[in-house]
C-alpha cells in the first residue's frame, strides 16, 4: 500500500511559505506541544535554506520525520494560525514535511561526549525517545528498555498509507545510532526489575492493553482487537479475507483500521459501527477523510449488544441510540431506544474502543484509570522516577508525548545536578 | 453595456485614443507583433530603435533575466541592443502600419553616430509618413559614436548638439528624446533637450543594473558561458525612480513628457501623469502578460476618471506637482500611530518593527495578542503602518479640534 499524501514541490512550498506573515510571538508555535519555532523554519524555506530549517525543527522535536507526516495540525499549530483571519491558515505540517523530504538528518550533528550518568528509560516510544535525545544532548547516557521494536506506535502500528516504514525506521535508526547509549531487550514492569542502579528513571511504557467490549461472544473466531491488526499490517501480514467487516469504535485507531482493511480488500465492505453520531467521532479530521476516501461506510448511533455466530462470527446485534445529555467526556451520551435492535451481518469484527493502562509499577501512585500521577515537572511519588507519554495522559498524540519526554529530560537533568550538589 | 468613456488625448499634435502606447521594445520589433498590439487596442507604437544600413547589431543570447515577487516579475533585465532591422525595413513598416491603422500613432525610434546618419534616419522616416520620432540617447549598453559604453544623454553638450541635428531635419515632425535617469542632474539634461529644440522628452529608459550572481558558480545573470554584463532594468522595481525623474523634469523644465519605465497598471499610469507625464509607454507589462493587458489599463482609467469627475486624462497631468516639496519645506505634523483593534489580527509585526527598528513605542500583550501604542514614545514615523498586513494602523493628528489621518500608500 502506498502513502496517500504527496509532498510539496519546491514551487508549492515557496508559495505557501511566502503566505506566512512571520508573526511575532507566534501563536502557531505556542500551539505546538513541542514548541517548534514555526515562523523561523518557514522563513528558512523562503530563502531555500532547508538544512537550516531542518535544524530548527529537529532541535525542538526529535521525531521530525514522523510528526511531519502524522501530526494532527488542525488540533495544534494550524488551528492558531493568524493567516486564517486573512484567508486560510498556512499548511504548516506539509511545509514541515517538505523539509524532511528534502534534507538528510545526519548532516552536521555534533554532540558533546557522553560523560555523565546513565538514565533508565522504560519504553522506546515517542516520549522515551524524545527524553533520550534530550538527555544525550546534555551529556547523559540514556539506556532504553524496550521489548518490541524501538519507536512505539508510529513504528509498530500507524499504517503505511500514512507513515511509510522507511520513513519511521530512518528516524528511529538515526536516534538509536546517535543518541541512545544502550538498548536493553527486557520488559520492565516494576522498578525492582532494573538490574542496575540508576539514579533517575523515566517511565514511558504507553498503554499496552486494549479495552474489550463487555458483550457476549467477543472471543468468537473472526473477532479481533484493532491494534493486533495494525501491528500485523505493519509487518506485512494481511488481515484474513472477508466479505463484510465491522469496526466497532469511533477513535483514530478505529478509523485507521477501517481504512487499512478497505484498502487491503477494496471489493469487500467495511463499516464503522459507532454508538454516537458523526459529530462525536474522536478521530482526527485526516483519519476521517482518509476512511471516507477509501470507501469506508458508517453506521452511527448503533450500540453493540451481542456478537452472533456458531464457530465463526456471523454478525452483531445493535441497538439504535439517540443522543441524550452530555456525559463526563463533554459529548452527548448515546441512549438506547427500546425495541430498536437490529442485526448487521458481518464475517469480521474489529474492536477498537480504546486502550487501558496495565497494572505495572505497583510502587508508583496512579489515578482511578490506572494512569501514573505526575507533578508539573513529570516527577512521580518515587524520588528520581519520572513518567510521561500515554501512561500519564491516556491516549494522546505523538507530539504531546515528545513534549512530555523533553520536559521530563529537563527535570531529570535538574534533578541529577541537584543530587550532585547535595 | 457600459457607457464608453473617451480617453483620447492630443499629444504633440497627434491624436491618441488613449494615453497608453507601446514603447520601443521587442513588443514593436516585428511587423506582425506591432500590428497585433495596435489591433488589441494600444493607442500607438514606437517601433524599436533602428539605425543606418550596415550598422552591425551583434545581439547575444540569452539576453533576459529577472527577479520576481510572488511569481510576478518585479524587475526585468535585458542585455538587448537596438533592432537588427535597419531603416530600409522600418520605413516599409511605418508605411504598412500607417495604412492599416490611420488613426493610431505610428512612431519610430532611432540611433545614429554622425550628424548625417541621424539626419538621414529622420528624413527617410518623415518621407514614410511617421507621426513622431523618438531618439534613443540612453541605451544602457551605450550609444553609438565616439564614447563607446557611455550613454549620449549622460553628456549635456552631446545631448543638446544631437537634439539640434535631429530637430533640424525633422522640421514639424515631433521629436522625443529618450533619456536615462543615470545622471547627476536630470534637470540639466532636460534643459539641454529643450534648448536643442526637441518637442518632448521620454523619461526614462531602463536603468543600468546587475540582475544577480549565481552564488555557487559566481556567474552573473544572464549568464553566457559563465560571463555576464550589466542589464537595463525595467518593470515595477524602477517605478519610484521614474516617478522622481518625471516629477523633477516637470517641476523645472517646460517640456512635454512621455512617461516610461515601471508602469505596470492603470494606477501607475495615473501616478506618472499626476507628476507630469502626458502619456505613458509600456514594455515590461505586455512582454510579461501580453497585449490583452490594454483592456484593464483603459477600463481602469475610464472608471477612475468618471469616479473622480475628470473630463479627460489630461486633467490628471501635473495634479500632484504642487504637492511635491523639498524636505525643508514640509510641514511638521505631530502624529501618532493608531491601531484599529477590530481590524488587528494579532500578528505582532508592528511590535517587532517598532521594537527593533523604531522607537520601542508599541507594547505587546501576549495574552490577548494585541499591540498597544505608547503615545509618549511614539514619534509618528509610520514604520508600523508599512508592515501591517491588514491596514489596521493609521497615523493620526489632532488638527485644531478635528482628527486628521495621514494616508497610507495603497
Amino acid at each position: 500500500m502506498e502513502e496517500i499524501e504527496k509532498t510539496f514541490s519546491k514551487e508549492q512550498a515557496i508559495v505557501e511559505a511566502k503566505r506566512c506573515l512571520y508573526c511575532y510571538d507566534a501563536p502557531c508555535q505556542a500551539a505546538c506541544p513541542a514548541n517548534v519555532p514555526i515562523p523561523e523554519f518557514i522563513q528558512s524555506i523562503r530563502t531555500d535554506n532547508l538544512k537550516g530549517a531542518q535544524e530548527i525543527i529537529r532541535e525542538a522535536n526529535p521525531l521530525i520525520e514522523i510528526c511531519g507526516r502524522v501530526c494532527p495540525e488542525e488540533s495544534f499549530c494550524q488551528s492558531a494560525c493568524t493567516r486564517a483571519k486573512v484567508d486560510t491558515p498556512i499548511r504548516i505540517r506539509e511545509l514541515h514535511r517538505y523539509i524532511t523530504d528534502n534534507t538528510n538528518p545526519s548532516e552536521n550533528l555534533e554532540l558533546k561526549p557522553a560523560t555523565k550518568e546513565k538514565v533508565a528509560i522504560i519504553g522506546g516510544g515517542p516520549a522515551g525517545l524524545a527524553c533520550a535525545v534530550e538527555l544525550r544532548r546534555q551529556g547523559y547516557k540514556p539506556v532504553i528498555f524496550e521489548k518490541k521494536q524501538l519507536g512505539g506506535i508510529p513504528v509498530n502500528e500507524i499504517s503505511k498509507i500514512r507513515l511509510p516504514e522507511n520513513i519511521s525506521q530512518k528516524e528511529v535508526k538515526f536516534i538509536h545510532h546517535n543518541f541512545i547509549y544502550q538498548t536493553k531487550d527486557i520488559k520492565i514492569t516494576s522498578l525492582k526489575e532494573l538490574n542496575e542502579d540508576f539514579k533517575a528513571v523515566f517511565i514511558a511504557t504507553g498503554l499496552p492493553d486494549e479495552l474489550n467490549l463487555n458483550i457476549p461472544n467477543t472471543t468468537l473466531k473472526g473477532v479481533y482487537q484493532a491494534r493486533e491488526i495494525l501491528k500485523k499490517a505493519k509487518v506485512g501480514i494481511k488481515p484474513q479475507i472477508f466479505k463484510r467487516a465491522g469496526v466497532i469504535g469511533g477513535g483514530n485507531v478505529a478509523l485507521e483500521v477501517a481504512s487499512v482493511l478497505k484498502r487491503e480488500y477494496p471489493n469487500s465492505d467495511v463499516e464503522v459501527i459507532y454508538r454516537r453520531s458523526e459529530k462525536e467521532l474522536k478521530a482526527f479530521k485526516k483519519e476521517i477523510e482518509e476512511a471516507i476516501d477509501s470507501g469506508v461506510t458508517f453506521q452511527f448511533l448503533a450500540i453493540p449488544k451481542e456478537i452472533k455466530g456458531k464457530e465463526r462470527v456471523e454478525g452483531v446485534v445493535v441497538t439504535r441510540a439517540h443522543l441524550g445529555e452530555k456525559d463526563a467526556s463533554g459529548r452527548r451520551h448515546p441512549e438506547p431506544i427500546p425495541h430498536s435492535d437490529f442485526f448487521i451481518p458481518l464475517d469480521l469484527i474489529v474492536i477498537a474502543i480504546g486502550q487501558k493502562a496495565s497494572n505495572f509499577f505497583p510502587e508508583i501512585e496512579k489515578d482511578e484509570r490506572g494512569l501514573i500521577k505526575v507533578n508539573d515537572d513529570m516527577s512521580t511519588n518515587v524520588k528520581g522516577v519520572f513518567a510521561g507519554g500515554d501512561i500519564v495522559k491516556g491516549p494522546s498524540t505523538i507530539v504531546e508525548s515528545v513534549a512530555q519526554g523533553k520536559k521530563a529530560a529537563e527535570s531529570i537533568v535538574k534533578y541529577m545536578e541537584g543530587e550532585k550538589n547535595v | 453595456m457600459y457607457k464608453e468613456k473617451d480617453l483620447s488625448i492630443d499629444f504633440l499634435g497627434i491624436h491618441l485614443d488613449s494615453p497608453f502606447i507601446l514603447s520601443a521594445s521587442p513588443s514593436t520589433d516585428e511587423l506582425e507583433i506591432a500590428y497585433n498590439g495596435l489591433k488589441a487596442g494600444w493607442a500607438g507604437v514606437i517601433l524599436k530603435t533602428t539605425s543606418i544600413e550596415g550598422n552591425p547589431v551583434p545581439l547575444k543570447y540569452p539576453m533576459m533575466s529577472s527577479f520576481a515577487t510572488d511569481h510576478r516579475i518585479t524587475g526585468l533585465g535585458n542585455i538587448d541592443l537596438i533592432s537588427q532591422y535597419h531603416i530600409n525595413e522600418i520605413v516599409k513598416r511605418v508605411k504598412a502600419l500607417k495604412e492599416a491603422f490611420p488613426d493610431k500613432m505610428i512612431a519610430a525610434s532611432i540611433m545614429g553616430s554622425k550628424k548625417e546618419d541621424w539626419q538621414t534616419l529622420v528624413w527617410r522616416l518623415k518621407k514614410a509618413g511617421v507621426d513622431l520620432i523618438e531618439c534613443s540617447f540612453s541605451c544602457p549598453q551605450g550609444s553609438m559614436g565616439e564614447a563607446p559604453g557611455r550613454m549620449l544623454a549622460q553628456s549635456i553638450e552631446a545631448t543638446e548638439k544631437v537634439t539640434g541635428w535631429v530637430k533640424e531635419a525633422a522640421g514639424d515632425t515631433p521629436v522625443l528624446i529618450k533619456i536615462t535617469p543615470q545622471v547627476t542632474d536630470i534637470v540639466e539634461v532636460a534643459k539641454a533637450v529643450k534648448s536643442g529644440g526637441a518637442d518632448g522628452i521620454t523619461a526614462s529608459n531602463t536603468i543600468p543594473s546587475l540582475l544577480g550572481v549565481d552564488i555557487k558558480t559566481f556567474e552573473p545573470y544572464p549568464t553566457l558561458f559563465g560571463k555576464g554584463t550589466y542589464s537595463g532594468l525595467s518593470g515595477p522595481a524602477i517605478k519610484p525612480i521614474t516617478l522622481r525623474t518625471i516629477a523633477e523634469i516637470a517641476k523645472n523644465v517646460d517640456i512635454t513628457i512621455s512617461g516610461n519605465g515601471g508602469a505596470f497598471n492603470w494606477r501607475d499610469a495615473v501616478e506618472f501623469m499626476s507628476v507630469g507625464a502626458s502619456n505613458v509607454q509600456f514594455c515590461t507589462l505586455p512582454m510579461h502578460y501580453g497585449f490583452r493587458t490594454i483592456r484593464d489599463l483603459k477600463s481602469g482609467l475610464a472608471h477612475y476618471l468618471m469616479d473622480m469627475g475628470f473630463h479627460s486624462p489630461m486633467d490628471i497631468v501635473g495634479k500632484a506637482l504642487p504637492n511635491i516639496k523639498t524636505q525643508e519645506e514640509l510641514p511638521s505634523p505631530e502624529t501618532k500611530a493608531e491601531i484599529n483593534e477590530d481590524k488587528c489580527i494579532g500578528c505582532g509585526l508592528c511590535y517587532a518593527a517598532c521594537n527593533d527598528g523604531g522607537h520601542q513605542a508599541i507594547d505587546w500583550d501576549s495574552e490577548k495578542r494585541l499591540p498597544n501604542v505608547n503615545e509618549d514614545k511614539c514619534v509618528g514615523c509610520a514604520m508600523c503602518m508599512q508592515v501591517c498586513p491588514v491596514n489596521a494602523i493609521r497615523m493620526k493628528e489632532k488638527l485644531n479640534s478635528d482628527m486628521h489621518y495621514f494616508a497610507k500608500k495603497e
